[in-house]
């Protein structure tokens, strides 16, 4: 590793790279426009069975009788499970041991599955289900997590209703407002964010025949639906195999329990009655039961001096994890270390608390924790500025984390540091000052307006979890090279960009390559398919990998051509020898020789991250290895009559350390940014006593091709010292921004502040006529 | 439950299968005659990710009744061109990368197809307009814009 960063920078730029930072067309692009059957439901076995879902319809309940007579009777109805058919522990979890896979006694959220109907013809299954009789006795509930800390709250958990209390202390916070000239203190709120991959959730199981079973399904992690699905069974988790269709689309949701969820009553349909068992979610099963993006309840409180540079940030935040916690305690560290926004502040407290409620599920979804930090902090430094009466850009730049600085987790600032970039080359590409003016001397009912927002990002899993990566590769005797690995493809392109690392590190063209399908019985567990990681993390796995791959092939060629491994060159697929280049063999040669003289020519390796050290009890040191900086101008126009934002423009510059497939990386962007646009403007999955108002796609809002603003993406690169290359992280940031960019232009263009997102037409009208009020004449 | 006799074209080859009144189009393209490529995402109409070409118009395949397609000309995916001979439109998305999770990108492929049959030249905002029925989550539809005007533009010449 160098770690030296101009000698780094300098070294990347130097080299003329084979492959990476060239626009290579993904592996699996071509089935994917020519319609191959290749997802999960397209591969269904003939014979199987399909299971539909009995849930609860209430949000807290004991579970008084469960009668399913009637249903059992139902002509063509095989199977009916209930918790009671699970041959091993009734658990389905992402990280607390606290939900069940069917609810037996009790019911936490509206929408819990109580128990499965399985018919060879799926609208039999159906039918049963509404044969289907429950007698609840319901229990009080509590549906916000303000509410949930109240001592008069129910416990939804046997521990009480915080699963996590997440803390970070640095210097003195009271001392630092002492010596404020100014406080601001708000509280920002934000919404549950459906993550809405097009892919409802599926699976499929096959029981084998000496009790094993394979399961396949549209999932991120196959290995903790290994270990899931085992428990559940109670099988050895080497008698569950599970392969990966390809996903369509996912976003978090299919990286934790919810494939367990699926392919675990799958499994015990199969087992019991020995066929295959399907189970495809509808899209309202699929919003009401998987794992969305946690509403957060924000209270900042900032002091600053007069000259504009802080001096307190104290910081508290409620996440609404719903009836189960799922990933949610690892969501409020992360949201914890980042809810300063990315800028030098010596004196900090925040308190980050992941509450039950009888809401549905709240877990992994994109951004995880940091898009709801940095709404808040991006909103409130942005009132701060306006309240000193400075130019939004001239207060952040006074603060931002430049090489050197510390963090609110007093981790030093390194050299691989690009915000600062991000942030001048954002401002003149909007045209900032040009346009602020410009649209300051507007009238009429439409205004416009420009925001900016700034963030940074901790890349892959830092403290969520031990960090690693498996790659598997294999050369076989015609030449193709099998890769494989349990990072599973679901849309980012990700693993084609492991293809081009292994072969740029090979000197070989990447159609020598072929990306296998994740599949557990052929590689090494490889942790979860998350966090931005695959690139970061998996990209070293495969350096590392290719790295000793080519060295088999470089040791066979010498063996060949009868010098030493060391004097062996290669470009093009030809060795040979550095002294005497005419002495050459070609890929094919070498290969034909291994095959020969009985050389094996594979190898595997897993890359493990270092730890991040850090104090758990004040979130002081090392939290990531390497982050992600960005900065995001938003230029919106609003409608004062009907309340309505089109956002018009955008510039989205992230500091991504190197990019090693320039449209992928666009493609990452753009998506990313278009998410963030229906966060900030009309994304919200609503509850009413629990129960969701909204689960369907014409009542809950996505971004179409219509409401896309113009993007221009800037890439800047300051390599870092953890990914290959100095790649950073990309898949998840770009969501991050475009809400306090957007809420930022918004105000902007109307003198308004939002507090809470989205920013529907009725909060903008709400807001307005606030505004109005407040400045007539008393 | 009644029975009918559905005589349709797929992709130019005639077919008659027996349906019951309450078929839908989706599923005996999916599960009768095996065209896998057609997927679905709602059930209800709001994402289009179901779209086939009926006559040359595009519908959401969750939305018909499968007897409504008698004597129609459908067009799905599998029509459209093959790994040895992609359809420009085909190429387009596949050079511009953009198929990210690929789940909406039969139907954007027929949408595009579409379009560009009745409208050879068309503006941006045609484009945003011709696909606007289909959600897809993961691009940010951007590049499929530019796929569409790349296509577009050879498909011209």
């Amino acid at each position: 590793m160098v770690e030296d960063q101009a000698t780094l920078k300098k070294l990347i730029n130097g080299n003329q790279f084979l492959l990476v930072g060239k626009s290579i067309q993904r592996v699996d692009s071509i089935d994917k426009v020519l319609g191959k059957p290749i997802y999960t439901m397209d591969i269904v076995p003939e014979n199987a069975l399909y299971l539909k879902v009995v849930r609860s319809r209430l949000a807290h309940a004991f579970l008084k009788h469960v009668d399913l007579s009637e249903a059992r009777k139902y002509p063509g109805v095989a199977a009916v499970i209930t918790a009671n058919d699970i041959p091993g522990i009734n658990e389905s979890t992402a990280l607390l041991p606290d939900k069940p896979l069917l609810a037996s006694g009790r019911v936490r959220f509206a929408g819990e599955p109580i128990a499965a109907i399985a018919s060879y013809d799926p609208s039999i299954a159906e039918e049963a289900v509404d044969l289907v009789r429950i007698e609840y006795e319901a229990l009080p509930a509590v549906f916000s997590p303000v509410d949930a800390l109240k001592s008069s709250a129910p416990s939804i958990h046997q521990n009480g209703n915080i699963a996590k209390h997440m803390k970070l202390r640095k210097g003195d916070v009271e001392e630092g407002f002492k010596q404020a000239d100014l406080i601001v203190e708000e509280t920002y709120k934000s919404q549950f964010q459906e993550p809405i991959p097009l892919e409802p959730e599926a699976g499929f199981v096959v029981p084998e025949p000496d009790g094993s079973v394979t399961c396949v399904g549209s999932i991120q992690s196959p290995f903790h639906v290994q270990t899931g699905i085992a428990k559940i069974l109670s099988l050895r988790p080497e008698q569950v195999r599970v392969i990966q269709a390809v996903t369509g689309g996912a976003f978090g949701p299919k990286s934790d329990e919810i494939p367990v969820d699926v392919l675990g009553m799958a499994a015990v349909v199969a087992v019991k009655t020995r066929k295959p068992a399907a189970l495809a979610y509808t899209r309202e099963e699929s919003m009401v039961g998987h794992t969305k993006r946690h509403p957060f309840v924000t209270t900042l409180k900032a002091g600053v001096k007069k000259d504009g540079k802080f001096t307190a940030w104290q910081a508290t935040l409620l996440a609404d994890t719903g009836a189960y916690a799922s990933l949610g305690p690892l969501v409020v560290i992360r949201a914890c270390f980042h809810a300063t926004g990315p800028y030098v502040i010596p004196n900090v407290r925040t308190d980050a608390y992941c509450v039950y409620t009888n809401n549905t599920m709240a877990g992994s979804f994109r951004g995880f924790g940091g898009p709801q930090a940095h709404f808040a902090a991006e909103s409130h430094v942005e009132e701060i500025a306006k309240k000193l009466d400075m130019d939004p850009i001239e207060f952040r730049l006074l603060n931002i984390l430049r090489p050197g600085t510390l963090m609110a987790t007093s981790q030093v600032v390194d050299e691989a540091c690009g915000l600062e970039e991000c942030v001048n080359r954002a401002v003149k590409e909007s045209d900032w000052y040009g346009k602020r003016e410009q649209f300051r001397k507007m009238s009429g009912p439409k205004r416009r307006g420009l925001g900016i927002a700034i963030m940074y990002h901790g890349n892959s899993l830092g403290p969520e979890g031990s960090d690693y990566a498996a790659v598997h590769m294999q050369i076989d005797k015609d030449g193709i090279i099998s890769f494989r690995t349990g990072l599973t493809e679901y849309g980012t392109g990700a693993p084609s960009g492991l293809l081009q690392i292994a072969a740029e590190t090979m000197h070989l063209p990447i159609s020598y390559f072929k990306l296998e399908p994740p599949d557990t019985d052929f590689c090494s567990e490889t942790g979860p398919t998350v966090a931005s990681r695959t690139i970061t993390i998996g990209g070293r796995a495969t350096q590392m990998v290719a790295g000793k791959l080519h060295q088999r092939l470089r040791e066979t060629a010498a063996e060949l051509l009868d010098c030493n491994a060391d004097e062996i060159e290669s470009t093009d697929a030809m060795y040979y020898q550095r002294s005497k280049p005419g002495r050459r063999a070609s890929f094919r040669e070498v290969i034909e020789y291994a095959d020969k003289h009985g050389t094996e020519l594979k190898e595997a390796g897993t890359f493990t991250a270092p730890k991040c050290e850090y104090n758990p009890e004040t979130s002081q040191g090392t939290t990531y290895l390497q982050y992600t900086y960005g900065a995001v101008t938003a230029e919106v126009e609003v409608d004062t009559e009907t309340g309505h934002t089109q956002v018009l423009r955008m510039v989205t510059a992230y500091d991504v350390g190197k990019t090693i497939n320039p449209l992928s990386l666009e493609g990452q962007i753009e998506g990313g940014t278009a998410q963030g646009l229906g966060y900030a403007l009309m994304e919200e999955l609503k509850h009413k006593d629990g129960i969701v108002l909204n689960p369907n796609l014409a009542d809950y809002y996505i971004p179409t091709s219509m409401d896309i603003p113009e993007i221009k993406t800037i890439i800047v690169e300051y390599p870092g010292h953890l990914g290959p290359y100095g790649a950073k992280a990309i898949g998840e940031p770009p969501i991050v921004l475009p809400a306090p960019a957007i809420v930022n232009a918004i105000d902007n263009a109307l003198g308004v502040r939002l507090h809470e997102i989205p920013t529907t037409p009725d909060r903008v009208l709400i807001a307005c006529k606030r505004a109005r009020k407040d400045q007539r004449p008393k | 439950m009644s029975k009918h006799l559905l005589k349709f074209t797929v992709n130019g080859k005639d077919h008659a299968v027996v349906v019951q009144s309450h078929e839908r189009l989706l599923d005996v393209l999916r599960d009768r005659l095996g065209l896998k490529g057609t997927k679905e995402g709602c059930s209800t109409g709001d994402c289009g990710i179901c779209g086939v070409l009926m006559d040359g118009r595009l519908v959401n395949s969750c939305l018909i009744l499968a007897i409504q397609a008698r004597n129609k000309k459908i067009e799905t995916i599998e029509g459209i061109g093959s790994a040895e001979n992609l359809h420009p439109i085909q190429r387009a998305f596949v050079n511009w990368n953009a198929s990210q999770c690929g789940f909406c990108i039969p139907a954007m492929i027929l949408a595009s197809k579409n379009l560009l049959e009745k409208n050879p030249n068309p503006t941006e905002d045609d484009i945003k307009k011709a696909t606007s029925g289909i959600l897809c989550r993961c691009t940010g539809y951007v590049k499929i814009f530019e796929a569409v005007k790349t296509a577009a533009q050879e498909m011209r010449s």
